[in-house]
């Protein structure tokens, strides 16, 4: 789901870029405003890494696979640092694995990005009222992991067709957008569960993980 | 997964290698985003005329970029499969029940020929200097020592933790583990292995932290004039910025390119 080189408009990739500095500066200045800054950077920077690992677990979909983005996860546990830890991630792929694009790294990390930051809002709902439980966690797991993946599908795929330098007629570009929109349906599942799942065993195994960076 | 080293050929002697590095990050990212900006089929000629020129000059070998386009893009590969049948009203032939349209043709055409110079042009930036140079030489531009700190720690421990995955996957084929059917054990397996490398990786981080402060972590000396610019990097820099005006003016000069190739 990263957008490769060549296929957005010079705007486009201009405003991604300028979205993407305006987040990472909100971040870095709320990181900065923590007592010691410095402690958790190997904490955020170690993460990161396992992230970026844990995205190449592949989950059979028969006749195919696919593989984690965890967006999500990364928001409830990282906070402010995910949109960071992103935006490395993908500079990464784009680098090292020719995945997604320099030019399109700003828009990239905004469509992945800002959903983990809004996961990261969504999962610390479980906080409120009583004492966190398994069944909170799950679900404010699930739902941080579903959410930021569809809002990342309906970026990308708004962002796309919007802008592709192609002559589609309304009829195909909304048939595409269904298709793209339905093909994505199991991702999204998918990815809600496994959040769930890694949120509960991170609860049971090491709690202080989900109490963020 | 195999980690991509995109630096084994930074100890050439080209003239991009000798170039400083805070000019060529500047110099080869403005010609990245002049490039992305082409739209008319002549300039793309000159695209492709300027990125074999470069590549040539950087002494790459050739093996180095075929490697990495073993890998192209997933999904440029079904914008290609596609939108020659559904973009335009032109069509050129018809195979079967799909109609292959002119307008798709062209679009194709400007995608791949797009993406494949920028990515060259990456590679050729990422590749004529060690990884760590080029991420002082971003860091003396402004990046945030954050970032800059986040980028490096996370780069020297993504092996270690890639390693530790593939271990942890070997082990699990030993003990019979199958993946190749979609089940909820499935979906739990995946998630205790993701969580197994976060825990993992959290510990290391809390020694890594440790081992990081007693080293004068967060009090080095700052380095001043790492970076030494001479009156030829300067000159390369002037070259290329000139390059990419031409190619931003060459465009809009030529009248916006496929659009006006239609008329």
């Amino acid at each position: 789901m990263h957008i490769p080189d060549g296929i957005l408009p010079v705007p486009v990739t201009a405003a991604g870029y300028a979205a993407t500095v305006v987040v990472t500066w909100y971040s870095v200045r709320k990181i900065n405003q923590k007592e010691n800054p410095r402690q958790d950077i190997p904490k955020a920077s170690l993460l990161t890494a396992a992230f970026f690992v844990a995205s190449w677990i592949h989950i059979p979909v028969p006749p195919t696979s696919v593989h984690l983005v965890l967006n999500g996860l990364l928001g409830a546990v990282l906070g402010y640092f995910a949109f960071p830890a992103i935006l490395i991630g993908l500079f990464f792929q784009a680098v090292m694995f020719q995945h997604g694009g320099l030019t399109t790294l700003g828009v990239n990390a905004v469509i992945m990005g800002l959903p983990a930051i809004i996961a990261h809002y969504i999962f610390r709902i479980r906080r409120f009222g009583n004492q966190e439980s398994r069944r909170k966690t799950g679900i404010f797991g699930f739902l941080s992991g579903a959410v930021a993946i569809g809002i990342s599908v309906a970026m990308f795929v708004l962002i796309l067709l919007t802008n592709i330098p192609a002559d589609l007629d309304i009829g195909t570009e909304r048939a595409a957008l269904y298709t793209l929109a339905i093909a994505h349906l199991p991702l999204i599942a998918i990815e809600g569960v496994i959040t769930l799942l890694l949120a509960v065993f991170l609860q049971r195994v090491r709690p202080r993980i989900l109490d963020g960076v | 997964m195999k980690l991509g080293i995109v630096d084994e050929y930074s100890d050439l002697g080209s003239l991009l290698h000798r170039w400083e590095p805070r000019c060529k990050l500047i110099g080869l990212m403005v010609l990245i985003f002049a490039f992305s900006f082409v739209r008319d089929l002549r300039m793309l000629l000159a695209m492709v005329v300027v990125t074999i020129t470069i590549y040539i000059i950087s002494k790459l070998p050739v093996s180095f970029i075929l490697r990495r386009l073993r890998y192209p893009s997933f999904f440029l590969l079904v914008v290609v499969l596609i939108l020659p049948f559904v973009s335009g009203q032109t069509i050129v032939m018809s195979i079967g029940p799909l109609d292959l349209r002119q307008e798709g043709l062209i679009a194709v055409l400007l995608v791949v020929t797009r993406f494949l110079s920028i990515l060259t042009i990456g590679l050729i930036l990422f590749g004529t200097a060690p990884f760590l140079t080029t991420i002082k030489a971003m860091r003396a531009l402004g990046l945030p020592a954050i970032l800059a700190d986040m980028v490096l720690l996370s780069l020297r421990y993504l092996h270690e933790i890639g390693s530790d995955l593939q271990k942890m996957q070997t082990s699990m084929s030993l003990r019979g583990y199958k993946k190749h059917c979609f089940s909820t054990r499935a979906l739990n397996v995946a998630a205790w292995l993701g969580g197994s490398i976060l825990v993992r990786s959290y510990e290391r981080s809390e020694w890594v932290y440790k081992a990081m402060i007693l080293r004068g972590y967060g009090y080095a000396p700052t380095t001043r004039g790492e970076f030494q610019t001479n009156s030829r990097d300067v000159i390369t820099l002037g070259v290329f910025l000139l390059i990419a005006i031409g190619f931003i003016t060459g465009d809009i000069l030529y009248g916006r390119g496929v659009a006006a190739l239609l008329q």
